[in-house]
């Protein structure tokens, strides 16, 4: 092994650190240290003249392990292991302390304890410095092809993104047709234009203009190159991982040739077989062979299994010009090789006659908004005029019920956040054509929260829509006037209304589509407790699942506008480019390794990886050992807090790194208060013993940190060493625990804390010796309030003593 | 107008911390309740909706003052009908239930609390109905458990309850 | 022969005799017998609920005792014992904690709630035990042509949480029972909704109006009878008719019957043994249309 030259360089950020550590006495101790070759002193080490001294030190002075006190740790650390790099030197050889907020800062009043404190750190760093290994940079295929499921509006324009950016594209779509939810929807708000726009909102493609929002059968969307669009198509099989899905979809017959079909209609004017046609929500009959409008992609036709008589009638056939219909159709199944796959499945509306006291399905007067959308369009079963579908009937008044079974725990509980304003849409509509009819809309809270929303509020109230505060107990029908009855309470006047009405139209929840469930199970990622996907975090990964490489837009993750699934899907697509631009998948192998000599034939690690990057292998007919995948595993180390035979490890913080540290950082002492360690996360709990720094708060520097990358590492014999090394105290600092950035590792450890407390207590030591904090960053004070009670409580407690009593 | 210097908040706490009151906080005055109730359709006295909104803005004094709390027949339409799943009816047997504490009782309420301790029965038989039974062919009532029943009244604290009342009247 | 612990409650046996006589008689004649219990106590229904919920459930779980040490379960004639009953019953025996307390105070009184029996509304007794079927093929007596406007009242299908008896907002239990004996139950606005009854003798105005607006509901809609089978309701609208007679001047002379009245006329129980003079609205016009 190649001698160790440790070179220690220590900023004094700017001078401002000066008057508290005295940098004179640091230097000396560092000399004294034979391993340390080096020791710079300067203002700063991340940038300028002091980055060319690390880096002349490296090249010049042979060093090969780098110890840098520097503020900003993140910030600088990046620089630096840059350089260090570019230098030659091992990423992982490279170690940046932050002395200023750690020590100088929280111990600004004592300078000369910080002094002793920051001696105890730099020795850590030394400490950790003999046993480091290098890690290497690993490399994973990435297919440049992504699989879109769903062809609503996401779907489409994710998929349009990503052909136009160059990737090969397979967009799948369950129905014949795409579209989607929307495309029934006719117009939308708040653009007031068509849905069948929308349909199409990207790329010319050729040339990307201003003009390029079509209607969709102007939009040449089946012409982009690259876009490969399956209809009547299921998702049925995803294998693989990351980089390299391997799919198997399983197209339904459609029984026509796509490319010989002209769209004349001549099989639908023969076609004998009439049903109810589901896209216009049964208001009107179609044929068994059938398109939905004119404007549709595919333009073509579609028989409906069902319906039809294949054989025993074949009139559409005789008829058809191009031999197009082919009634020997089978499914067929295709499999595909993608890199990444977005899940854009959109909402359906909730079917509200399980509210029974509404009686929607059993008086056909009462109509959800999506009916009465395909009433409103002029390619729609009443071409745009609205009647009772009782007896096709004028309808004179209308009732809107909002929140018809959402912001109700007895069916969903959530706010479905885009009701209020189809609503007030449809209002509109209504008004603007008939401005005789009479509507109502009874509500509880009107939410008109997005860009240009309020004014179709304001439109509404204009064309004197009547707008009365109260959710409708009941819906009745009188079968004398065949007239709906509407009961409710205008609660601002307290007055108990019986409003007539000739259609009633429910505002519905929207919940998430059919096959949200199988498609979850298929792909193996979570649904939320409402059954939609489960975004990755809300508030800065809100298009991505746990899962590398699949993305999620549009209303699949909540129901949603256009606007929103619009946004949602360019993030997803550009989520999606993020992962496979390249062509590969670079990381380092900052990942957990197991010891196959010890690991067998337990399945703990597997179901406590918050990543699923652990499987167990067989290594002979009986026995099974654990195998990380070093492409999903982030190196969190829940595995190595849980392994029960301690036989995993992290290659990038071994658990003799931990320890190395914890016994040296507590070597020193400097003060006569009891010692404590402090094990926290690199997350949350990490950032506020920075912010702790960063906002002067003052606590003991007998408040010895060590950072672990998550606290669900920590094993029960990390606390017990660290009493063993002198801690009279042991402080786990983590995430909020429901913030944990690695799921649920500071549970994990919560539960482990709680034996180690029993396990003291057998000895006669007291449990409140050991503690965890939840904490986030801006919680600094909270953090040094936490140490400082801590001493105050170990200072009462005395020392620890050994003993049977308990 | 009416000059709201504080807001009582802890009515609805004391309310829901109460058997019977707990899903009081969770209302947002929707008025399904109000729009359900056949009582509220008959008198404008009464208002569930409305007594709710007084509790939960802490207007304690008004919610006794007035008798609407023992206008509700506890029906529970509007407890099978709340999308918040509030208990209306067992938040008004709550609201009852302190009232009786502090003893604003309607008289009848009372007559029940002394049929209860005295017969062990809230409807008292009469002598003329016990010779109706007899011919018509019913069997003599069996024995009510009176004693019994006031063993458990004595436990709850009800007799208390009682004899407070009636030391007031 | 299946047994039961008839728990009568407070108001059937000191006001409707012609209740409990129509339903032991068709009981009986139907294979169910009735055990009267020594010791019951009234039931804590809503007006005692109002006084206190906790001391309500204690009693209740007394009266359910009784029926455990008997190891039988318990028929109800009346949907407030019926209420009350199944509420402390399912309540107690899902609530550990409010168990815990109910039976620290019906020590007491030498009880302790075990939770081993069932709470039965006698119309239950009747879909389940007895079947459609076997009550069908009892009838000897035809109804011609009645149209019954069949009123369940409150506390037979809510709280429908616990009670669990049938579908709040469609029940259809009832209204199969009341045409199994050939008559037909009619559609009538409001027919889920309240009577008022519990509001008698503290809003009596209150009362009387809702009950008008479901006597004048059913009579619009052609009802000949109304049915009912809670003593409440049968009290509210029977002799709140008398009361509409003053307070209203109207007379709607709308027959109120128990069904089990009805299901004892129609399955060969002498109208003489019936008692049917407590009926304070005459039913003869009902008595006509049967053969």
């Amino acid at each position: 092994m190649e001698n160790l030259k440790i070179g220690v360089f220590l900023s004094d950020c700017g001078k401002a650190l000066i008057e508290i550590l005295d940098f004179d006495n640091l230097t000396s101790f560092l000399k004294e240290i034979p391993e340390v070759t080096v020791v710079e002193r300067g203002t700063e080490f991340w940038k300028g003249s002091g980055l060319q001294t690390i880096i002349r030190t490296i090249k010049e002075q042979k060093a090969n392990r780098l110890i840098v006190a520097e503020s900003l740790p993140k910030l600088s650390e990046i620089k630096i292991v840059e350089a260090a790099e570019a230098s030659g030197l091992n990423q992982n050889f490279v170690q940046v302390i932050d002395l200023k907020n750690h020590c100088a800062w929280p111990h600004r009043n004592v300078p000369l304890e910080a002094t002793e404190k920051a001696k105890a750190m730099l020795l850590a760093a030394i400490d950790r410095a003999k046993i480091l290994e290098p890690i290497h940079k690993l490399e994973f295929p990435a297919v440049k092809s992504v699989l879109v499921i769903g062809g609503g509006i996401s779907g489409m324009q994710a998929a349009e993104d990503l052909a136009d950016l160059g990737f090969e594209v397979h967009l799948v779509e369950k129905a014949p047709f795409l579209g989607g939810i929307a495309a029934r929807a006719g117009r939308f708000f708040p653009t007031d234009d068509c849905a069948a726009c929308i349909q199409s909102p990207a790329s010319d493609v050729k040339t990307i203009t201003h003009t390029s929002r079509k209607c969709i059968y102007r939009s040449g969307i089946a012409a982009i190159q690259g876009l490969k669009i399956h209809t009547n198509c299921q998702v049925v099989g995803v294998d693989g991982q990351a980089g390299n899905y391997k799919i198997i979809l399983e197209k339904k017959p459609r029984y026509i040739n796509e490319t010989k079909c002209i769209s004349c209609n001549l099989c639908a004017e023969v076609c004998p077989v009439e049903v109810p046609d589901e896209y216009n929500v049964n208001l009107m009959n179609r044929k068994a062979i059938y398109t939905i409008t004119p404007n549709i992609y595919p333009p073509t036709y579609v028989i409906d299994e069902k319906a039809c008589k294949f054989n025993e009638c074949k009139k559409c056939v005789q008829v058809c010009p191009t031999n197009a219909i082919e009634l020997n159709q089978k499914p067929e199944t295709t499999t595909l090789n993608v890199g990444a796959i977005i899940v854009a499945t959109g909402f359906k509306e909730y079917d509200p006659s399980v509210i029974k006291e509404y009686h929607y399905g059993e008086y056909p007067d009462v109509i959800t908004n999506l009916e009465l959308a395909r009433l409103l369009d002029p390619f729609g079963p009443t071409q745009g005029k609205i009647v009772r579908p009782s007896d096709r009937k004028f309808a004179r008044r209308i009732v809107f019920v909002q929140c018809v079974g959402s912001r109700d725990k007895r069916w969903n509980d959530y706010c479905s956040s885009i009701c209020c304003m189809i609503s007030l849409k449809h209002a509109i509509m209504i008004k603007t054509s008939f401005p005789e009819v009479d509507v109502s809309i009874c509500y509880i809270d009107i939410r008109t929260t997005g860009r240009e929303h309020e004014e179709y509020y304001e439109k509404a109230r204009e064309l004197g829509v009547k707008f009365i505060k109260g959710r409708p107990t009941e819906i009745s029908h009188d079968p004398e006037s065949n007239l709906l009855i509407v009961d409710v309470e205008d609660s601002i006047l307290r007055r108990l209304l019986e409003l007539e009405a000739d259609l009633v139209v429910l505002a519905t929840a929207m919940v998430p589509s059919e096959d949200t469930e199988t498609l979850a199970e298929i792909m193996q990622i979570e649904t939320d407790e409402d059954g939609f996907f489960k975004e990755y975090n809300a508030k800065l990964r809100p298009t991505e699942t746990k899962k590398r490489g699949i993305f999620l837009c549009g209303g699949s993750t909540f129901p949603k506008d256009a606007p929103s699934s619009s946004l949602q899907a360019h993030s997803a697509a550009l989520k999606a480019v993020k992962f496979l631009n390249t062509g590969k998948i670079v990381k380092d192998q900052k990942t957990a390794v197991v010891n196959e000599e010890y690991c067998g034939d337990c399945e703990f690690c597997p179901v406590s990886c918050p990543y699923d990057a652990i499987e167990l292998v067989n290594v002979d007919e009986k026995h099974v050992v654990a195998k990380v995948s070093d492409l999903l595993c982030e190196g969190c180390g829940i595995c190595v807090g849980t392994c029960p035979l301690n036989a995993i490890d992290l290659r990038h913080f071994k658990q003799s790194e931990l320890l190395s540290q914890t016994r040296a950082i507590l070597s020193i002492k400097g003060q006569d208060k009891p010692l404590i360690l402090a094990f926290c996360c690199s997350e949350c709990g990490g950032a506020s013993v920075d912010s702790a720094g960063m906002t002067m708060s003052d606590y003991p520097t007998n408040v010895r940190t060590v950072k672990v990358p998550c606290t669900g590492y920590l094993r029960i014999e990390h606390v017990l060493a660290a009493i063993r090394y002198g801690a009279q105290g042991v402080m786990v600092v983590g995430c909020m625990s429901e913030g944990c950035h690695h799921e649920d590792g500071v549970k994990k450890v919560e539960t482990r804390i709680n034996v180690a407390r029993a396990l003291l207590k057998e000895y006669g030591i007291e449990p409140e010796r050991v503690e965890l904090f939840n904490t986030i960053f801006v919680e600094g004070d909270k953090f040094a309030e936490a140490a400082r009670t801590m001493i105050e409580r170990l200072e009462k407690l005395g020392p620890i003593r050994f003993s049977k009593e308990v | 107008m009416t000059k709201i210097k504080e807001y009582n908040v802890p009515f609805s706490k004391e309310v829901s911390s109460r058997y019977g009151g707990e899903t009081i906080v969770l209302c947002y005055q929707c008025g399904t309740c109000a729009s359900s109730c056949p009582v509220a359709k008959t008198t404008e006295k009464f208002n569930p909706r409305e007594i709710f909104r007084l509790v939960l803005l802490g207007e304690r004094q008004e919610v006794f003052q007035s008798n609407a709390i023992w206008l509700c027949s506890s029906c529970y339409n509007c407890q099978e009908r709340c999308p918040q799943m509030v208990e209306v009816a067992d938040v008004f047997f709550a609201l009852r239930n302190i009232a009786a504490e502090e003893g604003h009782l309607p008289n009848m309420y009372l007559e029940f609390a002394s049929a209860l301790i005295n017969d062990g029965r809230i409807v008292p038989v009469s002598k003329f109905i016990e010779r109706k039974r007899e011919q018509i062919g019913l069997p003599p009532l069996k024995s009510t458990g009176t004693d019994a029943l006031r063993k458990i009244l004595a436990a709850t604290g009800f007799n208390n309850l009682q004899l407070k009342k009636e030391a007031e009247s | 022969m299946t047994s039961y612990a008839l728990f009568l409650g407070c108001t059937i046996p000191a006001r409707l005799p012609n209740y409990e006589i129509s339903a032991r008689k068709a009981l009986s004649k139907l294979d169910i017998s009735l055990v009267d219990l020594e010791g019951t106590t009234c039931c804590a229904p809503p007006p005692v609920q109002s006084l206190d919920l906790e001391t309500s459930l204690a009693i209740a779980a007394y009266n359910i005792c009784l029926s455990e040490e008997a190891n039988l379960d318990i028929i109800t004639l009346c949907s407030g014992c019926f209420e009350s009953l199944t509420v402390a019953n399912e309540t107690l025996k899902q609530n550990e904690k409010l168990k815990a307390k109910v039976n620290q105070i019906l020590v007491k009184a030498g009880k302790e709630f075990k939770g081993s029996i069932e709470v039965k509304h006698y119309l239950q007794v009747l879909s389940e035990d007895v079947g459609k079927e076997k009550i069908k093929s009892s009838i000897t007596r035809k109804l011609c042509d009645l149209k019954v406007a069949s009123f369940s009242g409150c506390h037979l299908l809510r709280p429908s949480k616990v009670l669990k008896f049938d579908d709040p907002e469609r029940p259809h239990v009832y209204d199969e029972l009341i045409e199994a004996l050939g008559a037909k139950s009619i559609w009538y606005r409001n027919k889920q909704k309240c009577c008022g009854g519990l509001l008698r003798g503290y809003a009596d105005d209150v009362a009387l109006a809702i009950a008008r607006e479901k006597i004048i509901n059913a009579s619009k809609a052609g009802a000949d009878c109304i049915v009912t089978i809670c003593p409440f309701c049968y009290l509210t609208l029977d002799l709140g008719q008398v009361l509409m007679k003053s307070t209203y001047q109207e007379e709607h002379n709308l027959p109120i019957l128990h069904y089990s009245e009805l299901l004892s006329l129609t399955i060969g129980v002498d109208p003489k043994e019936l008692a049917l003079e407590f009926h304070k609205i005459k039913i003869d016009s009902v008595l006509n249309k049967i053969e």
